[in-house]
């Protein structure tokens, strides 16, 4: 017989293996080949015949060597797929990956719409309010370099205001003084009443400082800005806002050099400036025009009325604490020079972008943490799903692992299909997000900045691209580990064909409930404090009924209407006309109505008591109305009587106070008689009588706590006209609205009727935000409570699939439904338990950053926390005492024979 | 190396079948390479043929799997043989891939219309 084992190690020489691995193949494999030399020999060969058969089968392809050379060198290696050459192929995995993961999602198309909505509705909820935040928080303002734009105000925090508006004289010194600013300029609010061209209207307009639009940098889409020579007293041109521009002169371009008749008086429009000029405001102005503000001597020298808000733009280099140090600077020199008006006066610099969302922003940011928990619950309920599928998938793991596939890559592989789904729930979601910022855009307030304007832009489909892929991999990574540490033999082990991934799958699944129920408990104790905000909210007593009230603005121009006995002819017929209109009960007009105006407070000094220090005199509000305003409001009157038509403008001066301001002033004695004036008790008024006392109301924001309050009879007041008619009806007020329009338009055609409200709807827009994100809250938290219910009820439900035969067993050694109940009910309510308690510890330290947007609520209000522990209990309870309940009915022998 | 009557199943498919039959035929008793190898082609009625060169290297990485295991056994009156039997994990392993076989035949039939032999 040949010697097969030198041609064996002459191949297996260039493997080098160790001596004995070496030794031991060429033994296995000459044997073999001389069993078949032998084989050959018997079937009639000759010698020669059988060595050459033998010796070219061993030559092969040089096979050998190359298939020993893989197995013996690269001992960890295994091939990917089953027998496949191991190449590196990411992109090729991929395709085939992605081509697989589809296929598995469309032959369980339960499974698949479950998870896609439930991802949907996470990154969905996601996008739309990021498309807020980008829009609102994120989006600089629309000007040149808008980081460089300041507000500048007076910090009168001992008085309680800490962004008090300048007084000229004040601005103008800080315009003189300063060097960290660019420019600086001025507004200052006022109402424009048009005429002479179709039907009167009034508008809410800005006097400016020339320099204003240069400031900001924006360049007039029509027209030109101001010029310096047109800062001065009887200067008429006016620019106008893109809006009324489009809406009542039909984006006319002739409109330049035309004259339009505002309050009486020429005005030449000499500009239109764009849409997107949106100024910081106070008493959701909304401005439609600007003049000029050319201070006259009188205003220049004012240093005690405050009604000024001023924009300024720092020097390239300034910072926002440079800036504030130097006028800090300025409030020390100026409170020297003008104790009177300037004691314990500061100034503030804030930038521009704060000032405008600074309100908004708490709201917004708790709100974007909300929809994160939000997604965190969908990410934890599809991770479920996901784990439970995984568990029915172990035959096919077990067999993938057993045809040859590498850990590295089932793992990929169960990563692209969660990436896959998480995609799809992000192509779901944005189309969820689009329909949400339709409906999300009626309900936003007005007064935020650009609410409008917001849209889904390419920042938003980066932002859900990301939410997706990040999605995808945190839902997908507990089922693609668990898969990776799959332990062939042990599963195999367990046996049984749907037997869980054992009791680390049990515990995986048990610790993302409980997750779950954490997360969803925070949301609802989020949303808990905010309703229970909201409702104390709409609890407040106003000190007014708000119900049957119509409420319209009847500015009279100055030119035509200069002094109150002009003014006041004009509103005795207004009231005596529309008294008899029918429908209407009572109506009454006041210079503002509550809600609608933060401005004429000042203080006051009253008969027989020291005047205080200027800087702690009281600050009290001033509203002048007609006889008749309390009934018609339905402010009650606690003491005394209300003005009649005999507190006329020669009679002796009256006022009517608040209760508050009562206790103020006269504490324990009997203010009716008493008697006061504004401004001090050495002021040049005249002395006014306390003829009534009327409870307090809620005049400048209706969450604050009332001011001190007092009122006049606008017939005795010569310097605050009367600007707003109330009506009480017995109908619908909005359907008097017309009628009452009409009858002004037959004293004086020219003379505009604006705002046109119930005071439902003032007090309504008053609450706006706090609805906005009350409603927001409570509607992420309830998809929170839904989606961890579902997450409950799954786990519950494939935690006794995988138990039935270890229910049966215990029915047929005699347990009773009961027992089994309460053990399924246990075991759920465990896992809610727990959830509850951390969530409860978060909860604790998380609520304190909602504390800014509560209202008569404690961040820990116990109530809340309570009734919320509660819900989530009893939600969490049905749902694993339905799957306990299909336990119940397991038949034992059914059970047993399972498997 | 194999011959198998239908040259177009690509390999990938073939080293996968190669390893379901190995685990059988070592499933009731140990045997040794060469009897292995004799087995494949006796039962297949020659159309299945392992040579050296490709049966030996696909012993080895069953063996690395622990799947099978490799012993030196001395029998009276013969020389010294390496046996190959079915550990346990083999034993599943085949279970699963014989399952796993089971369907993927069953649906290239139905599909190609191949009855059942």
């Amino acid at each position: 017989m040949p010697d097969f084992k030198d041609p064996i190690r002459k191949r297996l020489a260039e493997l080098s293996l160790s001596p004995m691995r070496e030794g031991e193949i060429v033994e296995e494999l000459s044997q073999h080949l001389e069993d078949q030399f032998e084989h050959a020999m018997q079937g009639g060969a000759t010698e020669h015949e059988a060595s050459q058969a033998v010796l070219l089968e061993l030559n092969e392809n040089d096979l050998l060597v190359s298939a020993l050379k893989r197995l013996e060198r690269r001992v960890q290696q295994d091939p990917v797929v089953m027998g496949s050459e191991r190449k590196s192929n990411m992109i090729g995995d991929l395709w085939q990956d992605l081509r697989y993961g589809l296929r598995m999602l469309m032959r369980n198309p339960g499974f698949t719409i479950v998870a896609v909505v439930a991802l949907a509705l996470g990154i969905g909820a996601n996008s739309a309010i990021f498309s807020v935040v980008n829009t609102v928080l994120l989006r600089p303002l629309p000007y040149k370099n808008p980081d460089a734009l300041m507000t500048v105000w007076e910090d009168a925090t001992h008085m309680g205001f800490p962004f008090n508006t300048p007084s000229p004289a004040n601005f103008i010194d800080w315009r003189e003084q300063n060097t960290v600013f660019e420019g600086m300029a001025s507004m200052a609010q006022r109402s424009f009443n048009l005429t002479g061209a179709g039907e009167p209207e009034r508008f809410d307009g800005r006097r400016v400082s020339v320099n204003l639009f240069n400031i900001l940098g924006v360049e007039p889409v029509l027209g030109r800005t101001f010029r310096p020579e047109e800062d001065q007293p009887g200067s008429r041109v006016v620019i106008l806002s893109y809006g009324v521009w489009q809406r009542r002169f039909g984006g006319d371009t002739g409109i330049i050099g035309r004259a339009l008749n505002l309050n009486g008086e020429s005005y030449t429009v000499i500009g239109v400036m764009p849409g997107t000029v949106d100024l910081p405001s106070m008493d959701n102005w909304n401005d439609q025009l600007w003049v000029p503000i050319a201070f006259n001597a009188e205003e220049a020298a004012s240093r005690g009325n405050h009604y000024l808000e001023v924009i300024a733009r720092t020097k390239p280099g300034i910072t926002r604490q440079q800036a504030q140090a130097e006028m800090t600077n300025i409030a020390a020199r100026l409170e020297k020079q003008y104790p009177e008006e300037n004691t314990r006066v500061g100034i503030r610099v804030r930038p521009l972008h704060e000032q405008i969302v600074g309100d908004i922003k708490p709201a917004l940011l708790v709100l974007l943490g909300a929809v994160g928990f939000v997604l965190l619950i969908a990410c934890a309920n599809v991770a479920n799903l996901l784990l439970a599928r995984a568990a029915v998938r172990q035959k096919e793991i077990a067999l993938r692992l057993a045809l040859g596939a590498s850990r590295s890559r089932l793992t990929r592989q169960f990563l692209t299909e969660s990436v896959l789904l998480a995609g799809l729930g992000g192509l779901c979601g944005l189309l969820f997000s689009f329909m949400a910022l339709n409906v999300l855009r009626s309900f936003i307030p007005e007064s935020i900045s650009q609410a409008q304007a917001i849209n889904i832009d390419g920042k938003v489909l980066i932002f859900t691209g990301l939410v997706s892929l990040v999605t995808g991999l945190i839902f997908g990574l507990a089922p693609a580990t668990q898969a990776s540490n799959f332990n062939l033999s042990e599963t195999l082990k367990e046996g049984g064909r749907d037997s869980g991934a054992g009791s680390r799958g049990n515990r995986l699944r048990g610790f993302l409930v409980v997750s779950e129920v954490a997360v969803s408990f925070l949301l609802l104790i989020g949303a808990g404090l905010l309703i229970n905000s909201f409702l104390h909210l709409r609890k407040l007593d106003p000190g007014y009924r708000a119900d049957h009230l119509l409420t319209m603005k009847v500015s009279l121009p100055e030119t035509k209407y200069p002094d109150k006995e002009r003014r006041a002819p004009f509103f005795r017929e207004l009231i005596r006309r529309v008294q008899t209109l029918p429908g209407v009960e009572s109506v009454a007009v006041a210079s503002n109505l509550p809600l609608t105006y933060n401005g004429d407070s000042m203080p006051i000094g009253a008969e027989g008591s020291p005047d205080p220090p200027p800087d702690q005199s009281p600050d009290v509000v001033l509203r002048v109305v007609s006889p008749g305003y309390f009934s018609t409001m339905g402010i009650p009157l606690v003491q005394g009587r209300d003005f009649t038509e005999n507190d006329s403008p020669d009679a002796a001066k009256v006022v009517v106070v608040s209760e508050k301001t009562a206790r103020y002033f006269w504490p324990g004695q009997n203010p009716i008689g008493k008697r006061l004036k504004p401004g001090s008790t050495t002021s040049e008024s005249p002395w006014r009588e306390v003829i009534g006392i009327v409870k307090d109301v809620r005049q400048n924001d209706f969450v604050a706590e009332p001011k001190m309050q007092m009122y006049m009879a606008h017939e005795q007041v010569g310097s605050f006209a009367a600007n707003a008619v109330v009506v009480r009806t017995l109908v619908d007020p909005l359907s008097l609205g017309t009628a009452v329009r009409k009858i002004v338009w037959e004293i004086d055609k020219d003379q505009p009727v604006s705002d046109i409200r119930s005071m439902e709807e003032i007090v309504s827009r008053a609450v706006a935000r706090q609805r906005f994100s009350t409603m927001l809250l409570g509607i992420f938290a309830t998809l929170a409570l839904v989606l961890a219910a579902v997450g409950i009820y799954g786990v519950m439900s494939y935690s006794i699939a995988q138990r039935t035969r270890e229910i049966g067993i215990r029915m047929a050694l005699g347990a009773q439904r009961g027992d089994v109940l309460k053990m399924v009910v246990g075991q759920g309510l465990k896992l809610v338990v727990i959830g509850v308690a951390v969530g409860l510890a978060a909860a604790f330290a998380l609520t304190r950053v909602m504390a800014s947007l509560l209202f008569g609520v404690s961040a820990t209000d116990p109530i809340t926390f309570i009734t919320i522990s509660l819900i989530l209990m009893g939600v969490a309870l049905v749902a694993s005492y339905i799957p306990a309940l299909r336990a119940t009915r397991v038949d034992p022998m059914g059970a047993l024979h399972y498997q | 190396m194999t011959h198998m009557s239908s040259p177009s199943l690509d390999r990938e498919l073939k080293k996968g079948s190669a390893e379901l039959l190995i685990l059988s035929l070592v499933e009731d008793r140990p045997r040794h390479g060469y009897e292995i190898g004799q087995l494949i082609e006796l039962r297949s009625g020659g159309v299945l043929h392992f040579n050296v060169a490709s049966l030996y290297p696909l012993l080895y990485r069953l063996e690395k799997r622990g799947w099978i295991r490799g012993r030196w056994v001395e029998k009276a009156g013969q020389r010294r043989r390496r046996y190959y039997r079915l550990t346990a994990a083999g034993q599943k392993t085949l279970a699963a891939q014989r399952d796993g076989w089971r369907e993927f035949v069953a649906a290239i039939s139905q599909i190609t219309g191949i009855q059942h032999a």
